[in-house]
């Protein structure tokens, strides 16, 4: 996962994923890449369209 | 070896609802930690920022200059094609008549309020996993590069719709995309209102799936902002915000000193708030309400009850699931029947076309109301709306 850098860390993301695999910090967000399903959930949530799925 | 601190309770979040909890808790005489990853509680801003008299009062709050920004005397609603609904002071009782805060100074004020009740406040500080042990739960947190341990009989989880802490004890927080508006919001000066001390609602396609809201904080200063489901539009909650800002009369010429985003959990209560020393609390268990995304008042509601309550068990020394469990009890009783009407309100307006509403405004405008508030309003709704009346008729 691509995190822009306009990200504002609200942490929609890390609600809406249903593997729990987002962790916000105050200034970073943390995707636990291994565990991911590509489902983008989590890209068509952010209010800002600050996630972009990369090339894995 | 991990520096390990103990406590009765740990209030992960501090937030309005968990500064209430942790209040409430050391209130009761508990050993409470508050703890919140932000180095500045209440910053950045995540919600328009309106709460009503009577939820303050019901909390047995008093107002403070210090972080109300402006008294509200009515509310404006707006319609698609432009048909404006004015209910104002002067012409109907106001009950749900509120204010609108400066949220960075009162989470700050409600937070400063559980310290002096007793809590321990650790600021900048993350939680990084929890498991179970010898029937206490121990957390461990970062801050400032420093890693340890807190040991806590009970962990109530406050932290925000973006909730790890309920899942790793084993609870479904994670929302739906249905059931998570999609908010922007700037903060804006030059803003001209046509009512300049009510609150304003727009509907209909401007902000799909939710509505869009200029909210006055004194002066020419507002909360612009607006909440869509990410399942009823492709674009952003931001882009929708743009261009309301620069198609609304009273926002064209205003320009933004802030923007906030973020997550509304609006699907309704979370089913299970409680598992083994854990309760779930605010944004975390969904304590929204779900036509107006209101979330201050009820957040701090729950997060009250998940104090008393951890606090009893405490002192009971039941930590268990079903010790705990009056907790689900008096949440439902407080929050849960009133979301449950709310949850099909909103459902109703969702249904609704532009057209439909435009036809709503314009019966709305000439009627007249004795009083208003959120039941009120849907009462008068299913008098004239056959759809309205299908969908709501008995429940209101």
């Amino acid at each position: 996962m691509i995190v822009k850098e306009w990200c504002m860390y609200c942490g929609e993301c890390a609600g809406v994923c249903p593997r729990n695999l987002i962790e916000v910090r105050e200034i970073s967000l943390n995707f636990n890449k291994e565990e991911c399903k590509d489902c983008r959930i989590c890209v068509k949530a952010c209010p800002v369209q600050a996630l972009e799925k990369g090339d894995d | 070896m991990i520096k390990m601190i103990e406590t009765d309770i740990l209030v992960i979040g501090a937030g309005p609802a968990g500064s209430t909890a942790a209040k409430h808790a050391a209130m009761a005489g508990s050993s409470v930690i508050l703890m919140d990853k932000k180095s500045e509680i209440g910053s950045p801003k995540r919600c328009a920022e309106g709460v009503s008299k009577e939820g303050l009062k019901k909390l047995e709050i008093e107002p403070s200059e210090r972080w109300v920004t402006k008294e509200l005397s009515g509310v404006r609603m707006v319609s698609p094609n432009g048909t404006a609904v004015n209910l104002t002071e002067d012409k109907v009782k106001l009950p749900e008549a509120g204010y609108i805060l400066e949220r960075k100074v009162f989470d700050k004020y409600m937070a400063m309020d559980a310290g002096r009740a007793g809590a321990k406040i650790m600021i900048k500080t993350l939680a990084t996993g929890m498991k179970r042990e010898d029937d206490q739960m121990v957390v461990t947190a970062e801050r400032m590069g420093e890693e340890f341990q807190i040991k806590a009989k009970i962990v109530i989880a406050a932290d925000g719709p973006e909730s790890r802490v309920g899942r790793w004890a084993g609870l479904r927080t994670s929302l739906k995309p249905k059931d998570m508006e999609s908010c922007a919001q700037f903060e804006m000066a030059g803003v001209e209102m046509e009512e300049p001390d009510c609150i304003e609602f727009h509907f209909g396609s401007v902000s799909p799936g939710g509505y869009a809201w200029i909210f006055p904080k004194g002066d020419d200063i507002a909360n612009v902002g607006l909440g869509v489901l990410t399942t009823m539009t492709d674009k952003s909650a931001y882009e929708h915000l743009l261009e309301f800002v620069e198609n609304n009369p009273a926002t064209k010429n205003a320009q933004a000193v802030e923007l906030n985003i973020g997550g509304d959990p609006v699907g309704g209560l979370l089913k299970k708030k409680v598992t083994d020393n854990v309760l779930v609390t605010g944004d975390a268990a969904s304590m929204v309400n779900p036509l107006t995304g209101g979330g201050i008042i009820s957040g701090m509601l729950g997060g009250r009850i998940a104090g008393q309550v951890a606090a009893q068990a405490v002192m009971e020394g039941d930590y268990s699931e079903k010790g705990l469990g009056i907790y689900e009890e008096l949440c439902e009783r407080e929050l849960g029947k009133s979301f449950e009407k709310y949850l099909k309100a909103k459902d109703y307006l969702l249904s609704l076309s532009d057209e439909e509403l435009d036809q709503i405004a314009e019966v709305f405008k000439d009627s007249d109301f004795e009083t208003i508030n959120t039941a009120e309003m849907v009462r008068k709704l299913v008098k004239i709306s056959p759809k309205a009346l299908l969908k709501l008729g008995k429940l209101f």
